[in-house]
């Protein structure tokens, strides 16, 4: 390690970087694992579905610019706001933040990467599947027409008869499945990479922000993946999940859509929240006033955010019990939000302000912001709530928060981190034109829509009559529109001077708080030549200017680190994502391709689980907290499982005696049978902990019997498990028989899925370990798959009880 | 107890033998008990606790969260509370266990 006078780390290269990708071609980006490229992937990707959510957008502003207008017809009209609102949400903002969690989340903490890097590619491929396949909808010349929420039962093929539906739901199951996988990758990077020093308390609140972000999307996913199985299930397969001639009850799905969809809110807001902390302190060149209240006030609006689910539902008529109970949460939830808009406003007073473009963008979100969560607040009360739903009034309320907060926050991360990922600094002349042009166009094409409500303009309507009074702001409100499209494009053009031939970037230009400004822009491919010291909240501004600056106080010198490991490009989640991509098309075409893209799917995931089984620098993985990574992961893993099994069960339970027609559980259901696969399953967990007790010890001998033992015990309970659905098929009852067919059936052929999934990989275990390649060091590896079968098995411990012993 | 201490703690055969043995017994129990005519004023509350014992022994002992760090508890037994919690407010709310009048 070399220092300067001051004793501050210079930046001179490592003297090897093993693995480490620097190539710039197609097939570079194509394999890249590399934490900052993925978060450009994202961001690029982002951007363009962007623009098509926002073209879809200013279709839908002029086919409402005048009465009775003809620009599209009322079928394309339900197609356009379906495809903006579920593109925006899923395609657009999610990926924006899912950038700057990239890009920026391990150069906060001072990391060389994310836990999982090549799960990070994996994340994007998916991700990008997902994107396709539902804008191949349009192509298609099916797209779907059922708003975002997709309500049952206007989902059913009863109404919704063509493709449309069907493209929706696959893709959001798959665009489900890469938010989760980059959820846990992240809790994981954050809670056990952080450099030395970097307490949590001390952590930078945009971090702190993602944190609580990827426990909502680990936690709020599941439910919305069961709810879109059923409504899979139901239009594949006819089951009756959402069918009210069986028994059911439609506000099943919009409960599980509400418990996703409004911790899905804080997911699209938080991290804007979290942009916003981190400009505001460095442009006010203040600390972040009370910084732990506005950390503690993000944990809140987490928490409360999955108890606050039905106030979007006041208008079903849940009862007033319900309504209270749901209605003063919702209140709730508006105090850490309030802190956080003082907190921001506090470290402005007496601050010196620089008043650059992320500046602007920082400040518009915390006056805008505040315009819709004043609104949202209306909506805490049910009476007020009962006039205001389904009107515009809901509209502007919705966009003042996603746009008024979550964009402007996004535009206010991009100016500012914009140098330190392209190594160009943005023009702050159009900077600013691109915020006032953005401020005024967003609050003349959406504040008129407050009053379009109050006077009663329902949303999504196509066309309105010329006589309702409508007019003036409709039309002032397409106007507005087209001024958000013209502050696009004047970032467009900002962006792209830049990169041809903007102005140099420091490492450090807006003489910056957090560990990012300590290295190049754009870093290395390492990021740091040397782990950052960290002595504190705002680490680099105190070792810059503080009592003690030139030197990180109170911890040591960085130490330079003479090696580097970098991970090794990989195209396997380029594959896996292309063999999901193949299955989902399979689903809305022909069997052979399902067949085809699962195979693909299953063999890649193997390739890539086993592409560096024998790299030793990928045997060791313990974190910062002295946890492996993969343990961790498969913990935070297990408690979304446990929302995916939960939403199942409930679901059972609330369906339970519904029936109209029989046979009920107790005529049907062989318990004796049932206790015998019960017990097998539970033995299977004694001979995993001895398989892996083996593995501890070094035994191969034992450990290829009890691995065996615990893989022929699961696929014993798979043949308890056959028996049982083919006898009750034989005696007539099947997935589409009554609503207990439906809800039995899934939920226990789902728990049998995650069985075979275990079985599967025992096996691979095993296998591995009779060709001698499970040593002592993989024993985590077994350890990982042994607590996936455990909770199967507990999962089993549950369902026996509520499903099969419980009167 | 520090997270070190645990850390360095490994149950024996043994003892992964007898909480088999418990999880057997209190299987049999389960079933046996929805036999007796007299338990049925209690039979639900008795089978969850059965159930929710069954589940701590195999959480605690063969996943080694009595052993392994208090992080990893927390990032399983939140979630769990709060799915919980989900799971009873979402069948209070939808069909036949309808609490809350409409």
């Amino acid at each position: 390690m070399s220092a300067d006078s001051s004793g501050r780390v210079l930046h001179a290269p490592p003297s090897a970087l093993a693995g480490a990708e620097t190539s710039a071609t197609v097939l570079g980006w194509l394999t890249t694992v590399d934490h900052k490229r993925i978060g450009i992937l994202y961001g690029v990707t982002g951007f363009a579905f962007f623009l098509l959510g926002g073209l879809e957008a200013l279709l839908i502003r002029l086919q409402l610019a005048v009465p009775n207008n003809t620009v599209v017809s009322a079928q394309a009209y339900n197609a356009l706001f379906t495809m903006h609102g579920t593109t925006m949400i899923f395609l657009a903002i999610m990926p924006f933040n899912a950038m700057f969690f990239n890009y920026m989340v391990p150069l906060l903490i001072g990391a060389r990467d994310v836990a999982f890097p090549r799960l990070n590619a994996l994340s994007f491929w998916i991700f990008l599947a997902g994107g396709l396949l539902l804008n191949a909808s349009l192509l298609a010349g099916t797209p779907p027409d059922i708003g975002w929420f997709g309500y049952a039962n206007l989902t059913s093929k009863h109404y919704a008869p063509g493709l449309g539906v069907d493209f929706w739901i696959l893709s959001l199951q798959i665009l489900g499945v890469s938010s989760v996988i980059a959820a846990i990758n992240f809790i994981v990077t954050i809670l056990n990479m952080r450099a030395p020093g970097m307490t949590m308390m001390r952590m930078p609140v945009f971090v702190w922000m993602t944190l609580v972000v990827q426990f909502l999307i680990a936690l709020a996913f599941p439910p919305i993946t069961v709810g879109l199985i059923y409504l899979m299930f139901d239009r594949f397969f006819g089951t009756h999940f959402y069918d009210v001639a069986a028994g059911a009850d439609l506000h099943l799905w919009q409960h599980l859509f509400w418990i996703f969809g409004h911790p899905e809110v804080y997911i699209l807001i938080l991290p804007a929240f979290g942009i916003v902390s981190e400009v505001l302190p460095t442009f006010a060149r203040k600390p972040l006033f009370g910084a732990p209240i506005v950390i503690y006030s993000g944990v809140l609006i987490g928490f409360f955010g999955f108890g606050v689910w039905s106030h979007h539902m006041f208008a079903t008529g849940m009862g007033p019990v319900a309504d209270s109970a749901f209605s003063i949460a919702t209140m709730l939830i508006a105090i850490p939000t309030g802190v956080k808009i003082f907190n921001w406003v506090a470290t402005l007073w007496g601050g010196s302000i620089r008043p650059t473009s992320a500046f602007h963008f920082a400040v518009g979100l915390v006056g805008l912001f505040t315009i819709g969560g004043l609104s949202g607040v209306m909506h805490a009360s049910p009476p007020v709530d009962l006039q205001q739903t389904d009107s515009y009034f809901v509209v502007a309320h919705l966009h003042y928060v996603l746009i008024g907060g979550s964009l402007f926050g996004l535009f206010a991360g991009i100016y500012y981190w914009w140098p330190k990922m392209t190594g160009r600094l943005l023009g702050e002349g159009l900077g600013r034109l691109n915020f006032w042009m953005l401020f005024a166009g967003f609050n003349l094409a959406f504040f008129p829509q407050h009053y379009l409500g109050a006077i009663g303009m329902p949303r999504r309507i196509y066309t309105y009559p010329p006589d309702l009074g409508w007019n003036a702001a409709n039309f002032a409100s397409t106007i507005g529109a087209f001024g958000i499209g013209v502050a696009v494009l004047i970032f467009m053009v900002n962006a792209w001077r830049s990169l041809r031939r903007g102005a140099p970037a420091p490492a450090d230009p807006w003489d910056g708080r957090t560990l990012e400004w300590r290295t190049s822009s754009p870093p290395p491919a390492h990021d740091f030549d040397a782990i950052p010291p960290v002595s504190g909240r705002d680490s680099f501004w105190r070792e810059k200017h503080g009592p003690r600056r030139g030197a990180a106080a109170g911890v040591g010198p960085a130490e330079h680190d003479a090696t580097v490991h970098l991970p090794a490009a990989s195209h396997w989640p380029l594959m896996v994502g292309l063999g999901m991509l193949i299955a989902a098309v399979g689903a809305l075409t022909h069997v052979s391709l399902v067949v085809l893209g699962i195979l693909w799917t299953i063999c890649a995931i193997f390739r890539l689980a086993l592409e560096h089984h024998r790299t030793p620098e990928h045997a060791d993985q313990t974190g910062g907290l002295g946890l492996d990574h993969r343990k961790m992961a498969m913990w935070v893993f297990l408690g979304s499982e446990c929302f995916f099994f939960g939403t199942l069960v409930a679901t059972y339970l609330a369906y339970k005696g519904r029936s109209v027609v029989g046979p009920e559980p107790h005529q049907i259901l062989n318990i004796p049978i049932t206790t015998l696969s019960t017990f097998d399953l539970l033995m299977s967990s004694l001979l995993m902990v001895l398989a892996l007790a083996a593995v501890q010890r070094g035994d191969h001998r034992q450990a290829r019997l009890w691995l065996f033992g615990t893989a022929l015990f699961g696929l014993v309970f798979l043949g308890f498990q056959a028996y049982e659905f083919t006898e009750f098929v034989h005696r007539g009852f099947t997935l589409q028989q009554n609503l207990f067919g439906s809800t039995f059936f899934v939920l226990t052929g789902l728990h049998g899925t995650h069985v075979a999934i275990g079985v599967l990989w025992l096996l691979s275990l095993w296998v591995l370990a009779l060709r001698g390649r499970l040593g002592v060091a993989d024993a985590v590896k077994v350890e990982i798959a042994g607590l996936y079968w455990h909770f199967v098995d507990v999962v089993w411990i549950a369902i026996f009880t509520l499903v099969y012993l419980i009167p | 107890m520090s997270d070190e201490h645990r850390d360095g703690e490994h149950p024996t055969v043994g003892t992964y033998v007898r909480v088999a043995l418990v999880l057997s017994v209190v299987t049999a129990l389960e079933v046996g008990v929805i036999y007796v005519r007299q338990l049925a004023p209690i039979i639900v509350p008795l089978l969850l606790a059965m159930s929710a014992a069954k589940f701590a022994l195999v959480a605690l002992f063969f996943m080694h969260l009595r052993y392994d760090s208090r992080v990893l508890t927390l990032l399983f037994a939140g979630p769990l509370v709060l799915a919980s919690g989900l799971a009873v407010a979402l069948t209070t709310l939808t069909g036949a266990f309808l609490v809350f009048g409409r």
